[in-house]
């Protein structure tokens, strides 16, 4: 399973729920899959998905799945130090862990290699930290969503690969207001 | 105190309601003023890069958020600001100690404190110099700026200004 058939596997929880989508590979195939416009895409700042997420679901009550990569949580590994300590219970963030640099090129990450972001998490302070296959992630998924008590950290463990695929072709601005509409908010000053 | 007290009720006067910090000794009166606030959230973070992006998180959630940092997390966030707060034109507060100004004993802020400025320029952001107690009054209309114009803005508060507010 790559993450284009994971995203397919789980498109129908991500459309009841807030998401915030990893830059490149992953917005643009979650964008071709089924576009919502609770869906936010990041089309740069590569390695703030979980961040923006948490940020989100610091602000409001709906549940918030942040969809990250192994080599943009490297990048932003302090995070899970964040998450540790100060997530909230409508807080979800679900790792695509295919060892790879998906978007650049299917360049090899540290986590396939030595890292474990699972032990890093824990380490971190994050409670409920679930590694699992592709295929284990929707029972994941739907566990941490109905779960009102506690917020997750999943690391979905695929393969590599990617589908061909175009960028996004709708704007930043377009992307955030639809967005902000969809949670309620309609008055921006 | 005073000094801290009067920023931080300028902000929330702006409407600022969600605040991070990554700190400064110039911050600890503020970060202490904060975390006895029930009226806002407030949370450190460990790294100002990060704290941009929880902040446009909290922009999407209806927060108007500010982060506090030294000067050098200016330089730490460039890509952050450009590619995502910029993009998307979210109104985030930057509340700088502006170390290496006059007065500060460690010389190696001076670097730093020599590009910030340019920092700014170059990126676009409006910038607000706090030099005296004066100043301070202008932080809540410079504040509302941010959300009128879906911008960040910077509010640079300099050594010599916070040292003696005890």
């Amino acid at each position: 399973m790559n993450r284009f058939d994971l995203l397919n596997k789980i498109q129908n929880i991500l459309k009841d729920n807030l998401v915030i989508c990893n830059i490149g590979l992953p917005s643009q195939e979650l964008y071709k899959i089924n576009d919502q416009p609770n869906f936010f895409y990041m089309l740069g700042s590569m390695g703030l998905s979980s961040s923006i997420g948490l940020g989100l679901s610091l602000s409001q009550n709906k549940n918030v799945i942040s969809i990250d990569g192994d080599g943009s949580v490297l990048m932003n590994m302090n995070t899970l130090a964040t998450i540790g300590n100060r997530a909230p219970s409508n807080y979800t963030l679900l790792i695509i862990d295919n060892g790879s640099y998906g978007s650049t090129g299917d360049q090899r990450t540290f986590t396939d290699e030595n890292t474990s972001l699972k032990d890093v998490a824990i380490g971190a302070g994050c409670k409920n930290v679930v590694e699992c296959s592709g295929d284990e992630t929707v029972n994941a998924l739907n566990k941490a969503i109905d779960d009102k008590d506690n917020s997750y950290v999943i690391i979905s463990k695929i393969n590599s690969g990617n589908v061909k695929i175009d960028p996004i072709p709708i704007n930043p601005i377009t992307i955030r207001d639809r967005f902000r509409k969809f949670i309620g908010i309609v008055k921006y000053l | 105190m005073k000094i801290s007290k009067k920023i931080i009720d300028n902000l929330k006067k702006g409407g600022v309601d969600f605040y991070l910090s990554v700190p400064c000794k110039l911050l600890a009166n503020m970060i202490d003023i904060l975390e006895n606030d029930k009226d806002v959230y407030y949370s450190a973070v460990p790294r100002e890069e990060e704290g941009m992006g929880i902040c446009a998180g909290a922009y999407l959630g209806n927060k108007f958020p500010c982060i506090m940092m030294q000067n050098t997390g200016i330089g730490n966030s460039v890509n952050a600001i450009v590619s995502l707060l910029q993009l998307y034109q979210m109104p985030v507060v930057f509340l700088i100690s502006y170390r290496g100004t006059p007065g500060e004993p460690v010389g190696a802020q001076g670097g730093m404190a020599k590009i910030t400025e340019d920092i700014l320029q170059t990126l676009r952001i409006p910038m607000l110099h706090c030099s005296s107690d004066n100043d301070l009054e202008k932080i809540s209309t410079f504040s509302k700026h941010a959300k009128v114009v879906e911008s960040p803005v910077a509010i640079l508060c300099d050594f010599n200004l916070m040292k003696d507010d005890t």
